[in-house]
């Protein structure tokens, strides 16, 4: 068994990197991470275009596809085209988010109830400008106490 | 800042250079010089806008980089400038643009030093008056692109006018390019070396990042450096090429301070005699090492 230690980032395919850097910093209030690709040193070690955000504890790298990917269909909200992030926010706060969504417009499937056993309490269900799937659920555990690692960028 | 007021390039050859740029419309104004250029000549085109020659003895041209200086001229005298240059086997280059207003007509070539000129017709004007109508854009080369987007639009108040190399759609076009089927301009794609191990893939082909800046009805152009270049001694501010910016004593005034602000290293405002084509000058550097310029005209 390899006995990996921790997830340090996911890196997901997006067609357009600003309108993607848009997306996760402006709507989901992630942190700007590194860039790469704009900068002398990159073009001559030979680097492809990405980026990267930072939601709370976890990055995501952005990673700029050389074809365009098949897409989900438009309506199709809730599913796992490849694989789903799913961020975690506090129960007091989920009303506040899912208005901030339909204020902006960002169609949602949900807020889904999850059953009472289960540690997820609900989730709406969305994509990125790219067709990538998210979801964002609060969960009933969430008062266990967790360390927060420091996540700076790709390099 | 309302416009490019003049540039500044370097040629090695004053005489060859005057003979050149006479055949394409520029006229000489041997009465005005540009203060900090050097022993040059300036050429006024009919805007107003000047071109100044600076004599080097290496020129700094780039020709294989996206750097470029384009003129407006009308369509007929273009046609008559074409034929002039045919005359002299200078070879016209007519490439795809990745800027929608370029992307279908545009025409290149060299100058003798390597300087390369886009000629871009005007559509005001289908009147020939064999005269050059005005600067329409420039383009300078920088190491970072994300120092350069901020310096030009967040402290100098520039406003962006298109990206390139942020999408999948330049990489499908890139490929168009790496496969013969779209003759790129210079600057705007690259082929890199990295992947040849990786996949298997001799090269593989990729938009060179670059961005356009707006000034009223000018454009300029910047584009990411493919290669190391030595650079100016960093606390040099003043230099050749270079381009001007035209500015109002307040905007001159705000940049000045906002680049107090941030520490970079600048010279002036400079008050020039009247002997000079122009009144005042801000003399900057942009984070490239490119040389800028800004002036309130007479």
């Amino acid at each position: 068994m390899a006995e990996l230690e921790a997830i340090s980032h996911s890196a997901i395919c997006v067609h357009d990197l600003r309108e993607a850097e848009d997306f996760y910093c402006n709507v989901l209030g992630a942190r700007q991470g590194t860039r790469v690709n704009f900068k002398t040193d990159d073009a001559v070690r030979g680097r492809s275009v990405h980026g990267s955000v930072i939601l709370e504890d976890y990055l995501l790298a952005l990673m700029v596809t050389r074809d365009f990917m098949p897409m989900p269909p438009a309506e199709q909200l809730r599913g796992a085209h490849g694989f789903r992030h799913a961020f975690r926010v506090r129960r007091a706060r989920f009303d506040e988010i899912t208005n901030e969504l339909r204020r902006r417009e960002i169609a949602f499937e949900g807020p889904v109830e999850h059953p009472e056993k289960s540690p997820f309490g609900a989730s709406i269900y969305f994509k990125d400008p790219s067709g990538n799937f998210l979801e964002i659920l609060w969960r009933r555990d969430e008062d266990v106490n967790y360390q927060k690692p420091y996540v700076t960028g790709v390099g | 800042m309302d416009g490019i007021s003049h540039i500044v390039i370097e040629v090695g050859d004053l005489a060859r250079a005057k003979e050149f740029y006479r055949l394409l419309g520029f006229e000489s104004a041997d009465a005005a010089g540009m203060p900090e250029c050097g022993r040059s000549a300036l050429f006024l085109t009919a805007s107003g806008q000047a071109v100044i020659f600076s004599e080097s003895p290496q020129p700094r041209s780039l020709p294989e980089t996206g750097v470029h200086q384009a003129y407006r001229i009308s369509l007929s005298d273009r046609n008559a400038v074409a034929r002039k240059l045919a005359a002299c086997a200078v070879t016209v280059h007519t490439y795809e643009e990745d800027r929608p207003s370029e992307k279908a007509d545009n025409f290149y070539f060299y100058d003798p030093d390597g300087n390369r000129i886009q000629l871009v017709a005007s559509p005001a004007s289908s009147e020939g008056s064999g005269k050059i109508l005005g600067i329409d854009h420039a383009a300078v080369e920088c190491h970072d692109l994300e120092w350069a987007e901020d310096f030009y639009v967040k402290q100098l108040g520039l406003e962006m006018d298109h990206r390139v190399g942020w999408r999948t759609d330049d990489y499908v076009r890139a490929k168009l390019w790496g496969e013969g089927k779209e003759h790129m301009a210079p600057g705007t794609r690259r082929w890199d070396q990295r992947y040849t191990v990786m996949e298997q893939k001799r090269r593989l082909p990729r938009p060179n990042t670059h961005f356009f800046v707006r000034l009223g009805e000018e454009i300029l152009g910047i584009y990411l450096a493919t290669q190391h270049r030595q650079e100016p001694p960093e606390d040099q501010v003043v230099g050749t090429p270079r381009i001007g910016f035209r500015a109002g004593c307040q905007t001159m005034e705000r940049v000045a301070q906002a680049l107090a602000a941030s520490r970079t290293p600048m010279k002036g405002p400079v008050e020039h005699p009247n002997s000079a084509s122009i009144a005042a000058s801000l003399y900057i550097r942009d984070p490239g090492g490119n040389f800028l310029e800004l002036c309130v005209p007479r």
